[in-house]
């Protein structure tokens, strides 16, 4: 993987070679060596290396400042000589704009380094995840299908503002689901996720997700409605992402396209539900600096059922006069600061409390395909997946035929009922990871179902 | 940099692969160039000019796949090509431990062909600053509304250039060029934030095509419509429930026939090959020749060679010739989009040409392709005066969700009008529809004539795992569904 003197020499060489009156350039790399796998084995997989180079050049100018970006894949000095005049070319043709700040000058921020190991994990250990799975779920009639990946990232900033910045993270994952043959009758999901190939426990996965296959073979129908829902770690994710895609940052607030207008300062959920976006967090460590090159702070969301406020980068904190929490985007950018690294705060109950808390509901492991249809309320719709279960008298029941919600997360949380205490990164269909316990949320809406 | 040299960059992969023990071998060389450009508010929100260029070997080894790619720079030293095909070997080799049951690949000839997508005016000739006054003068005539809080616009010009070569003999090189644009606008007033779009949504239409595309949006004369439609939208009655006449326009509908008839008839998805992520499919192989997937009305028609179409090209990533056929003929299910390691499943002896990967970072996998519900008889004014008082006419997306199968869906529009005495009449927000894929296709009743028939650019599908994102297009005219579920979502 791109190490960081070799990163920064690139970067520095063609910060000295601008003509612009301000330079930032970008230098990242990546190996990614991932198998995904179904139920004949390894599909789709690659041993894959990427590294490259963005650069943003910005000309000053009584009205404004002009700024364009380029890019390019490769560290050769040729081509990413032909990205900086590409970048300067274009500054020179945009529209001076007065909103710009001129860059931000040096910082310190927290070292972090990728696990080597990590990075160099072998496919033979990857085969051998594979192997275990296939082997489980054909023991059980059940049909394998997932992904095995572990990935090293590094990213290197460094401005003519003398801002120098360099960090590299590695992450390892394996995430089962185990279906019926037909794909239609049984069905589980389990994932573990770590920044260490050497956290991760495959069998424990494999278990988790056979067992739950198995168990959900002959699901009943139950009727659309209100239930009271144990949501699972990976079902909160693919709700309280869409907080994070809108809803968290200073500009979705300018827009009038968050919950948070009007909000800030109400106690807006109960008192057990704290959020924070954190991306120095243990269990989940990210990239110490934003896309900016600003230093990523905790910053707090949601402190005990009460709306803190959003997160910032250098400009929105410029425009509302408050802190630079250190969540901006890569630049050029039209969607402003985002609250990428959510994290719930734990409760004290178990998994097992959660659901004995029920007296009629839905245990839900997974929802599919979450989308966001009003941006002002977080009203979202999305399927059940995976592995969705009767609750009956504070007791585990039978599988469930899949179902639609149409529900507000801002009425869901607000119908927070219980916490758990037990922690996991998650994700979702689409980009990001929160991590998240599991939560009990009463009175949650279902608006259709499915036949299987 | 001459073609000749990516190609032999290409071979020397391919035979350095099979020099290793790989059965089979391809390698792709690409080149990416794009250039986009944003306005929003009267300022420039993105204005960036970036190249991709990497190359990527994929063998078989003991029918296990293997797949290496990394970035190239000018040199294009042949040892990168010896170094990806020594490690797409060795983790087939390593990866073989796991698999069961090898897949024989279906037969292609080896084609031997240049292909490039036909222009009148090639978009990367057109001066970056004629291109942003087109996009100021849009934002100028989306302005004027103190509701407004967002004005967007935006251009994106892409050309693919792709070198590609296989074990089999197999020759290529692809010049795929296409553009596009759009306008948007956001209101927010009486507690309402709501958007306009123009063409579509997802930034536009994009077409395989030259700057002619562009020119003829001609977004400046939208501009004052999406403005005013977005304002009004905000003060708008809101989506009724329950079982409505409801029809559909293009923008629309290019995205239910692509959630509803394109993912669940790729075949990889069938078989349980994206359970992982995407999904699988209710349209399974039994089904294939006689389910009725929709009225005697539907014909839906996948074609990788049709003009204009995001995925129209010479031939897909396993060196298979772009086709044409039928998914559903007369409403009913007739063919799956496959690729060489799939169609053999299905007893096909030849592939339909739908393996694509995204740039040379990804292995390929099966996308559907260019994929249209052909137009009917109808012209549009003539369809809404024939719908009862309180039928429904949508359209542009605004949201979208499917089930894991692809039969439950929910989808939400940018704007609905309710029909009354034969005309559009009240403004209805947040138009949101639910159903169920072969009920919703049965209940097409009408469809409008070729005159109202539009190719609608796809630019974001997201397919994989890791996810990979791939263009398509779907052509479609308004068309008439009955008992459709509308969910006052609110």
């Amino acid at each position: 993987m791109l190490q960081r003197e070799e990163a920064l020499e690139v970067a520095r060489r063609l910060v000295d070679a601008s003509t612009a009156d301000e330079t930032e350039v970008v230098v990242h790399g990546t190996r990614d060596r991932f198998a995904r796998f179904a139920a004949d084995g390894p599909t789709q997989s690659a041993d894959r290396e990427g590294a490259g180079v963005s650069v943003r050049a910005r000309l000053r100018t009584p009205d404004g400042w002009r700024e364009a970006s380029a890019s390019c894949d490769g560290l050769g000095e040729a081509q990413t000589l032909r990205t900086l005049r590409r970048a300067c070319e274009l500054a020179a043709l945009a529209p001076p704009d007065p909103e710009q700040l001129p860059l931000g000058g040096p910082v310190e921020v927290r070292a972090q380094a990728a696990d080597l190991a990590t990075v160099e994990h072998a496919f033979a250990e990857k085969a051998r995840w594979i192997a275990a799975a296939t082997a489980a779920c054909r023991a059980e009639g059940l049909v394998p299908a997932g992904l095995a990946q572990t990935l090293g990232t590094s990213r290197t900033l460094v401005t003519s503002a003398g801002r120098e910045v360099h960090a590299s993270r590695s992450r390892a994952s394996f995430q089962l689901t185990a279906s019926g043959p037909d794909f239609v009758h049984g069905a589980g999901f389990a994932d573990t996720r770590a920044a260490r190939a050497s956290e991760l426990d495959a069998d424990d996965v494999v278990r988790r997700a056979v067992h739950k296959a198995a168990a959900g073979r002959e699901a009943r129908s139950v009727a659309a409605g209100e239930y009271t829902v144990v949501l699972e770690p990976n079902a909160v994710s693919a709700l309280l992402l869409f907080a994070a895609y809108q809803g968290f940052g200073a500009q979705d607030v300018a827009e009038e396209s968050s919950f948070l207008c009007g909000r800030v300062g109400q106690r807006l959920f109960p008192e057990a539900l704290s959020i924070d976006d954190d991306a120095h967090a243990p269990e989940n460590p990210a990239l110490p600096f934003d896309g900016e090159g600003s230093p990523r702070r905790r910053a707090p969301l949601v402190e005990r059922g009460v709306l803190v406020g959003p997160v910032t980068d250098a400009l929105w904190a410029h425009k509302l006069g408050c802190a630079n929490t250190g969540h901006g985007l890569p630049r050029p950018n039209t969607s402003g600061p985002k609250a990428e690294h959510l994290v719930v705060h734990p409760g004290a109950e178990s998994l097992a409390q959660l659901v004995a808390g029920v007296e009629r509901g839905l245990l839900v492991t997974q929802f599919h395909y979450t989308n966001l249809i009003d941006p002002k309320e977080l009203l979202l719709t999305g399927m059940t997946r995976n592995g969705t279960f009767l609750i009956e008298n504070g007791e585990l029941g039978p599988a469930v035929k899949n179902l639609r919600f149409t529900e507000s997360l801002v009425r869901a949380l607000g119908n927070l009922s219980g916490v758990g205490r037990e922690r996991a990164v998650a994700g979702a269909l689409f980009d990001g990871e929160v991590l998240t316990p599991a939560l009990r949320l009463e009175n949650f809406r279902f608006t259709s179902t499915t036949d299987f | 940099m001459s073609s000749e040299r990516e190609m032999d960059l290409a071979r020397a992969a391919v035979e350095a692969a099979c020099k290793d023990g790989a059965a089979y071998a391809d390698a792709r060389v690409n080149r990416l160039r794009t250039e986009d450009l944003v306005v929003k508010n009267g300022a420039v929100g993105n204005a960036s000019a970036d190249e991709e260029y990497g190359l990527g070997v994929r063998v078989e080894v003991d029918g296990c796949a293997g797949f290496a790619a990394a970035p190239l720079d000018d040199e294009l030293s042949p040892a990168t090509a010896g170094e990806l095909a020594r490690r797409a070997v060795a983790m087939a080799r390593q990866l073989g431990a796991a698999r069961t049951t090898p897949r024989p690949w279906a037969d292609e000839p080896a084609h031997q062909a240049d292909w490039s997508t036909p222009l009148v005016q090639d978009p990367f000739e057109v001066p970056r600053a004629e291109r942003l006054a087109l996009l100021l003068a849009a934002d100028a005539a989306m302005s004027g509304a103190p509701e407004t809080v967002v004005r967007e616009g935006s251009l994106s010009l892409r050309r693919e250039e792709q070198w590609q070569a296989s074990s089999e003999g197999a020759r290529l090189h692809q010049v795929l060029t296409r553009c596009g644009a759009g306008i948007s606008s956001t209101a927010a007033a009486h507690g309402q934030v709501q958007r306009r779009s123009y063409p579509a949504s997802f930034g536009g239409n994009y077409k395989s095509a030259g700057w002619e595309h562009v020119v003829g949006l001609d977004l400046p004369a939208h501009g004052a419509r999406v403005r005013d439609e977005a304002v009004a939208l905000c003060s708008a009655a809101p989506c009724p429930s329950g079982p409505h006449t409801l029809v559909i326009g293009g923008s629309q509908l290019m995205l239910q026939i692509h959630e509803s008839v394109g993912h669940p008839n790729e075949l990889d998805r069938v078989f349980g090959a994206e359970v992982d992520l995407a999904g699988s499919s209710f349209a399974t192989t039994d089904k294939l020749g006689g389910f009725r997937y929709g009225s005697d009305l539907v014909n839906l028609v996948a074609d990788s060679t049709v003009p204009g179409g995001l995925d129209t090209r010479g031939f897909d990533d396993d060196c298979v010739a772009s086709g044409r056929w039928h998914v559903v003929k007369d409403g009913v299910f007739q063919g799956y989009h496959t690729d060489r390691e799939w169609a053999g499943r299905i007893g096909e002896a030849r592939s339909r040409g739908t393996s694509r990967a995204q740039g040379w970072y990804h292995p390929p996998i099966i996308r559907m392709t260019n994929l249209s519900l052909m137009p009917g008889t109808w012209d549009f004014d003539a369809l809404i005066a024939d719908c009862e008082d309180g039928a429904v006419f949508v359209d542009t997306v605004k949201m979208w969700s499917i089930d894991q199968r692809r039969l439950n869906f929910q989808f939400t529009c940018e704007i609905g009008w309710e029909i009354q005495g034969g005309k559009l009449a009240r403004l209805l927000r947040n138009p949101t529809y639910q159903g169920n894929t072969p009920d919703f296709w049965a209940s097409c009743d009408a469809i409008c004539s070729p005159a109202h028939w539009e190719l609608w650019g796809v630019p974001n599908c997201g397919k994989g795992n890791p996810m990979q994102v791939a263009e398509m297009s779907h052509g479609a005219a308004p068309a008439r569904f009955r008992n459709v579920t509308l969910v006052g979502a609110e």
